[in-house]
């Protein structure tokens, strides 16, 4: 039988707890040193991460610090965000904790390790309201993604140029106002021209999924956190039109 | 009765003849700008031209108050932001190069009241307490010291700080509160009856709730404080992780988006404190008919709310037609 020996829970208003406690990474790695470069990421602290990631380098190939210690730990890092226990900046200073470590590996290698993917992202022409693109940056980076940042009032050609010479996996533009959202079809259809079919996923303020399913390549996107579910579905080779189906409608 | 007399009663916790509505935010539409001959970007850089803009949501929209300004850059711009006007249909909004790195220290200007734009919007709510303050509530909006901070430094060196280095940005919140504060009394002296303080970066959307608690709401306080007339907060997303930190911060009223959760806000914030919200401005008053906007503004209203309003600014491209419907609503619920 078992008994009940903490009642600090009972009648708890967990509506008003504004934040789950602090949360120590989940265990993802057997080996004592890449857990603790695995928990730096956690924790998002870079200088940490980059020392202990050539602490671990001395012994270990680049590879295994990656892929035991520093993606593991972005991993547990988007499992608190999706969990409501991360908020935003933990999740850029996690960002930058792994990619210091990253770098660190890729210089060991003496190449670039493989991203899972490049997505160009930016803010529409005459729209200088970038909020939204940092948190699909912030979303995307963490999820391995490599993002090719345009920033904020980026001319068409400039769009269309940089998925030319990138070939990413998806394209995003996010929009504050209806009048510079009219910059979305001009992109798609240029892309469509090139013969360059990259799912083209618009949203932000008054960006409405009826005005981006009316034009090809187009997918609504309606919360920036759906950025890099999307992502994945097109690295798998999901096509504008199964994304679309997908995630609208 | 007179759409002041229902504002001014609701925030005295006393009953009007109905619900009010109007928006503590933006309230300008492409079709009110043709109705009245006003237009962006002269509506957010000369004082007639705002003015009467703002008075159009009395005229035409038929709403218990006016606001000015409609955008969040004025304080910015006076502090030494750079800022793109946006032309005819845009708002404006901060440029690129930021102001200030995060070991600067950031000054407030002894002439602050006389930079940028500034002297044009105090001059806008002059004419819009002569020409409508006897009919309906004027409201003068600032913008809330982490966003003016965030408008400082840029939105992914304030985030960074925020868990980082909490206290380095101690100095940016310092002078980004002392600027709202002083043009809220410097618009409340040319007649404004109420304070908007929008706060857009505080959301929980961008920083995490503690930081509100630890960082924001002192300054936030200090602010509401100072201030010699009733404050309305308003801060974007779903803030239910805040809402009761909002609630300590004094102001008389919160105005929240309805991914809020308006009930759980009243339960927080008890009697009060005046409940503003009701409509999602994009995706129903923008993108929707009238007929959806009157479902979601009955529905929002069972959940509490004390004043009907789209949940943040209205977008320019909305149809009047909706914005009607939505009056129509408020109209529909009298405490007679």
């Amino acid at each position: 039988m078992k008994y009940l020996t903490d009642y600090s829970n009972i009648f708890t208003r967990y509506d008003l707890n504004i934040e789950v406690a602090r949360q120590a990474a989940r265990k993802v790695s057997k080996d004592e040193l890449l857990q603790k470069v695995a928990d730096s990421v956690v924790q998002g602290d870079d200088e940490e991460a980059a020392k202990l990631t050539k602490q671990a380098l001395a012994t270990k190939s680049p590879m295994d610090v990656i892929n035991q210690g520093l993606i593991p730990g972005m991993n547990e890092v988007s499992r608190l965000w999706d969990e409501g226990v991360y908020f935003l900046p933990q999740v850029i200073l996690a960002s930058d904790a792994m990619n210091a470590g990253i770098a660190l590996c890729e210089e060991a290698m003496g190449k670039a390790m493989d991203k899972k993917g490049k997505v160009v992202t930016h803010t529409a022409e005459g729209d200088i309201h970038d909020i939204g693109q940092v948190i699909v940056n912030a979303l995307l980076n963490a999820n391995g993604f490599e993002v090719i940042n345009l920033g904020a009032d980026v001319p068409v050609d400039k769009v269309v140029e940089a998925c030319r010479v990138n070939n990413p996996v998806m394209v995003t533009g996010t929009a504050l106002m209806t009048t510079t959202m009219t910059a979305f079809p001009k992109i798609a259809s240029q892309l469509k021209r090139l013969g360059l079919n990259i799912p083209f996923v618009c949203g932000g303020g008054a960006v409405s999924e009826e005005y981006v399913t009316s034009f090809e390549l187009g997918i609504w996107g309606k919360e920036a956190n759906q950025a890099p579910g999307m992502a994945e579905d097109a690295l798998s080779g999901d096509n504008w039109q199964a994304m679309r189906g997908k995630w609208n409608g | 009765m007179l759409g002041k007399e229902r504002v001014m009663k609701i925030f005295n916790h006393e009953k009007p003849d109905r619900m009010p509505c109007f928006c503590v935010n933006g309230t300008p539409t492409y079709e009110q700008m043709e109705k009245v001959g006003a237009f962006w970007p002269e509506g957010h850089e000369r004082a007639q031209d705002m003015a009467k803009l703002a008075i159009a949501a009395y005229t035409v929209l038929g709403f218990d108050a006016v606001r000015a300004p409609f955008c969040q850059t004025f304080e910015a711009e006076a502090l030494g932001c750079k800022v793109k006007l946006g032309g005819k249909e845009n708002i404006p909004g901060i440029d690129h190069p930021t102001l200030y790195k995060l070991d600067d220290k950031p000054v407030l200007p002894d002439d602050f009241l006389k930079r940028g734009r500034i002297p044009q919007l105090i001059e806008a709510i002059r004419i819009m307490k002569r020409e409508v303050g006897d009919k309906v509530a004027v409201i003068g909006g600032i913008i809330g010291p982490f966003t003016i901070a965030g408008a400082m430094l840029d939105a992914v060196p304030i985030l960074k700080a925020s868990f980082k280095t909490p206290d380095k940005l101690r100095p940016f919140l310092d002078v980004a509160e002392k600027a709202g504060t002083m043009l809220g009394q410097a618009l409340v002296d040319a007649g404004a009856d109420m304070i908007v303080v929008e706060d857009m970066q505080a959301s929980p959307d961008l920083i995490a709730p503690h930081t509100y608690r630890d960082l924001e709401l002192e300054y936030q306080k200090k602010q509401v404080e100072a201030l010699s007339v009733p404050v309305i907060l308003h801060i974007c997303g779903n803030v239910d992780k805040i809402i009761s930190f909002m609630h300590e911060t004094g102001c008389a009223g919160i105005s929240l988006e309805p991914k809020s959760d308006t009930k759980l806000a009243r339960k927080i914030v008890g009697a009060n404190v005046v409940l503003i919200g009701g409509v999602d401005a994009a995706t129903t008053l923008f993108m929707k008919g009238p007929d959806d906007v009157k479902d979601a503004s009955r529905e929002q209203i069972e959940m509490g709310l004390d004043v009907l309003a789209p949940g943040c600014a209205i977008a320019p491209g909305t149809p009047t037609a909706n914005l009607l419907a939505m009056v129509e609503v408020a109209k529909e619920f009298t405490y007679l």
